[in-house]
């Protein structure tokens, strides 16, 4: 471990790295149908470690919504208390296939670059 | 008090507490929001079987301090932090951020420059003129005034050893005043980021 970590929160860059990567998850997970927050959480969490505080992915939604990349409404269901659902419009679908391309194309070169680190620290 | 009313006074104090966070917001936008975290707030506490006061905190844990969580509906947190900061530093830092996404950001960004570069060189001739008393003053001749080194032989010092205080008063009263004035105008500041066209696949 670099000593910087000693002076930092040792979460603060993990979470940093994780924020970049937490849009395109929740983008991704909206791929094939409507899903309110709740359950876009579970799902996420299941498949990976991104979500940091659980509280981070609604303002991140409703941020998507600003930005017309997902269209929401109220559905008053049978759990008693109304929840807003998401789905991708097709400006969000354009945005995550293009964000998925980039972080695939980008994770490729980051693995070269930080494969001697991952080398070093198993000898 | 029974232990239900308990813990749904906890919920609603959370609640609460988002609310005042939020404040900025519009009363449309926080209803929504809260409505939503209550949402999840009370499915989770469904979801964990009997309800326990150990149970609802860590589910509050896993949500966040409403302090965390307001900031980022409002805008970017690096936004949020420069609204209420006294560091030119934050506030620029702010500022450019905003400048980013919009014109009038970029109008305030310019605005900003010229605030702290005239504060600060003010500031700067103050003490310039302890260091060299002859060369440095508030020049005043052939029409013109000027502040600094002199320009034209002719002119002629009107403040004297005066620029040194009034020069760091004045000076940092405008550092301070475009720092507050930058980080007022960032209240208007809703960080959205333009819809774009998606970029070409």
């Amino acid at each position: 471990m670099v000593s910087r970590d000693e002076a930092d929160p040792p979460d603060n860059w993990e979470r940093q790295i994780k924020k970049g990567w937490l849009e395109l998850a929740i983008l991704a997970s909206l791929r094939t149908e409507e899903l309110y927050g709740l359950e876009i959480l579970r799902r996420l969490e299941e498949a990976t470690d991104l979500v940091v505080a659980e509280g981070t992915v609604y303002p991140i939604l409703s941020r998507l919504k600003a930005e017309g990349l997902v269209e929401t409404k109220w559905v008053e269901g049978d759990a008693g208390h109304p929840r807003k659902y998401y789905w991708l419009t097709s400006a969000g679908r354009s945005r995550a296939t293009a964000m998925a391309r980039y972080a695939s194309g980008f994770l490729g070169s980051i693995s070269q670059i930080i494969a001697p680190l991952l080398a070093k620290e198993k000898k | 008090m029974t232990q239900a009313e308990l813990l749904q006074r906890r919920i609603d104090a959370y609640l609460a507490e988002l609310r005042r966070c939020l404040g900025e917001l519009p009363p449309e936008e926080v209803h929504d929001i809260l409505q939503e975290i209550r949402g999840h707030i009370l499915e989770r506490t469904e979801a964990s079987g009997e309800l326990t006061e150990e149970r609802l905190v860590s589910i509050l844990k896993a949500l966040g301090r409403p302090e965390e969580i307001a900031p980022l509906y409002q805008v970017d947190s690096v936004v949020a932090k420069a609204r209420t900061s006294l560091s030119p530093r934050i506030v620029m830092r702010g500022i450019q951020r905003w400048s980013v996404v919009s014109g009038w950001g970029l109008v305030l960004f310019v605005l900003g420059i010229v605030g702290y570069a005239t504060g600060g060189s003010l500031m700067l001739s103050a003490l310039a003129k302890i260091i060299s008393p002859d060369r440095i003053g508030a020049w005043v001749g052939g029409g013109h005034f000027s502040i600094g080194t002199v320009s034209d032989p002719g002119s002629r010092d009107v403040l004297g050893w005066w620029l040194v205080p009034l020069g760091l008063a004045v000076g940092a009263l405008i550092v301070f005043a475009t720092t507050r004035l930058l980080g007022w105008t960032l209240r208007f500041a809703r960080i959205r980021r333009p819809t774009r066209a998606p970029v070409a696949a």
